[in-house]
């Protein structure tokens, strides 16, 4: 559905990318993980549409991907969330679920808004400001939201799990796992947990400075000396 | 809910009957209450750019004044009636406004500075263009807005129906986009343009239309002006006035709410000639000047919002 191939991003003399070839099926759920600067959200950036490659090819389901504007990215079916939720101000939160369902989706259904605002747990703060009314982990619900009201074939979470207590990320990953088991959603997702990537995912994308260097299971993944070393500088049962 | 529409009709009955009941007779009244709704129009169509686009204007003279020529000349060299001149102009300042499009990718200062500048080429076009616009001598007895059904509306009190019309059609229209999802996203994009275009929004395009939009309200109210006049040239009709009077009419009042500007022209214009002009006859602006400061000071939203916050507390105190 989804395929990179050499992907290279610079900014300056910086190489954020390098040659990154990925390529994701539909209903797959992979995890992405590196160290901090390591590329991760450049590369969502790429899919999505906000960083432009200096090199290489990205297609989604055919259509090549590098040619449209981020909005039309999303009407194809890409959604993404953002590390730092970002909630349309001056709008409530079904407001903000109505700007993405009218112009991602492209039609109006109220009772799809009411699912999904159901789904993520903020039906009853459905008529709060989206911009100051809302709790962290509830931000980070409306990032979810949004990017389902969009109707999307594959969804690129950023790190919506971090910052979470441990109740409140249970309890959202029992949501990401129905969302990708009942909507038949392809994921990915960048998390730094080791154990979120283990109990969630079928398989583990590993970026280093740019660069692929693993790409497994996770339990391969998480016993791979290289990958340990390079992600956390810890050993494997440390 | 319900409060909005007794407020809307009180409104209504106010300006379509009390008004014209009370000064309808008095002509320095009501021409002057004239020529505050053509600030107030202007001022709606400069607050919907900035409110919903997210863009400060300095160019609205131009949209007023192609408008007004566009107008103007198809009555005089092509015969048009009145009112499809006004319609018409309106269309050209829309058509005009497309020259300024590729600043849209520009943001803040960038953005009001290419505009300014794109504002001045019409005056220099409108002057030296004398073939078509008779340049610096201007244009004299353009055809007054006509007699409908026995009702001359070239008056004072006929005209002041037909701004009034224009302006409140142009406050519908500016509440309806508003409220539809056109205007959430368009009030979304000031903050977060990035995590709305990840949504579908196509930011751009929907600005396009807010000033294609903004230009044509603009347009028609340039329009209007010129046959009420009866008279243009080009330091006229471009004049920054044109511009700065409908920014502060639009500040002061609240430029962030639909009946701001409204409220805002019909204050400052009326407060200037009734009042401040009596008070300083010369350099009398400069009072205009200091109540826009202390506007900014005492309630940074304008003054829409400040009575709003007045009549809530009253209501909180008396329940």
């Amino acid at each position: 559905m989804l395929r990179l191939e050499n992907i290279t991003v610079g900014f300056g003399g910086l190489t954020a990318l390098a040659n990154v070839t990925l390529e994701v099926g539909a209903r797959e759920l992979v995890g992405l993980v590196g160290p901090n600067g390591a590329g991760k959200t450049t590369l969502f950036n790429v899919i999505s549409g906000l960083a432009r490659p200096k090199a290489g090819t990205a297609s989604f389901n055919s259509v090549n991907l590098l040619r449209k504007p981020v909005q039309a990215r999303a009407r194809i079916g890409i959604a993404r969330t953002f590390q730092i939720p970002q909630p349309l101000h001056e709008l409530t939160v079904r407001q903000n679920l109505i700007v993405a369902q009218t112009f991602g989706a492209g039609h109006r259904n109220a009772r799809r808004i009411d699912e999904i605002l159901d789904f993520i747990g903020l039906k009853r703060k459905a008529e709060e400001n989206a911009a100051d009314g809302l709790a962290l982990s509830e931000h980070k619900a409306l990032e979810v939201g949004k990017a389902l009201a969009t109707e999307p074939k594959l969804i690129l979470l950023d790190e919506v799990l971090a910052g979470l207590e441990t109740a409140g990320k249970r309890q959202f990953m029992q949501t990401l796992k129905r969302m990708h088991q009942e909507a038949g959603l392809a994921i990915i997702i960048i998390e730094h947990d080791i154990e979120t990537i283990l109990a969630l995912c079928q398989r583990a994308v590993v970026l280093d400075f740019g660069k692929v260097i693993a790409d497994q299971t996770p339990e391969e993944i998480f016993r791979n000396p290289a990958v340990m070393r390079s992600y956390t500088g810890a050993t494997p049962g440390a | 809910m319900q409060q909005r529409t007794i407020i809307t009709i009180g409104f209504v009955v106010l300006f379509y009957g009390a008004v014209p009941a009370a000064f309808g007779s008095t002509d320095y009244v009501i021409s002057s209450i004239v020529a505050a709704l053509t600030i107030a129009g202007t001022a709606v169509a400069w607050a919907l750019l900035g409110n919903l686009g997210g863009m400060v204007s300095f160019g609205h003279a131009a949209f007023f004044g192609v408008g007004a020529y566009v107008s103007a000349l198809l009555t005089m060299n092509a015969g048009w009636p009145v009112f499809a001149a006004i319609i018409a102009g309106g269309a050209g300042a829309s058509i005009a406004s497309v020259a300024i499009m590729p600043a849209l990718r520009l943001r803040g200062p960038y953005f009001a500075l290419a505009v300014l500048a794109y504002a001045g080429i019409f005056r220099i076009l409108a002057t030296e263009m004398e073939g078509i616009t008779r340049g610096a001598a201007g244009l004299l007895s353009i055809p007054r807005l006509p007699t409908i059904l026995g009702f001359d509306l070239g008056t004072n009190i006929g005209s002041y129906y037909v701004i009034l019309t224009i302006v409140l059609a142009a406050m519908a229209a500016y509440a309806w986009i508003r409220r539809s999802e056109i205007g959430f996203a368009l009030l979304a994009m000031h903050e977060t343009e990035d995590a709305t275009r990840i949504l579908g929004v196509p930011s751009t395009r929907l600005k396009a239309m807010m000033l294609v939009l903004s230009a044509f309200i603009t347009g028609i109210v340039g329009a209007f002006n010129a046959h009420h006049i009866s008279f243009l040239d080009p330091d006229y009709a471009f004049s920054g006035v044109w511009t700065v009077l409908p920014i502060v009419a639009a500040i002061f009042g609240g430029f962030r709410t639909v009946s701001g500007p409204f409220i805002g022209a019909l204050a400052i214009y009326l407060l200037d000639q009734f009042v401040f002009k009596s008070l300083l006859p010369t350099g009398h602006q400069i009072i205009l000047g200091a109540a826009l400061g202390t506007m900014i000071l005492l309630s940074p939203d304008g003054l829409v919002p400040l009575l709003g916050r007045g009549l809530g507390k009253k209501r909180h105190a008396a329940t």
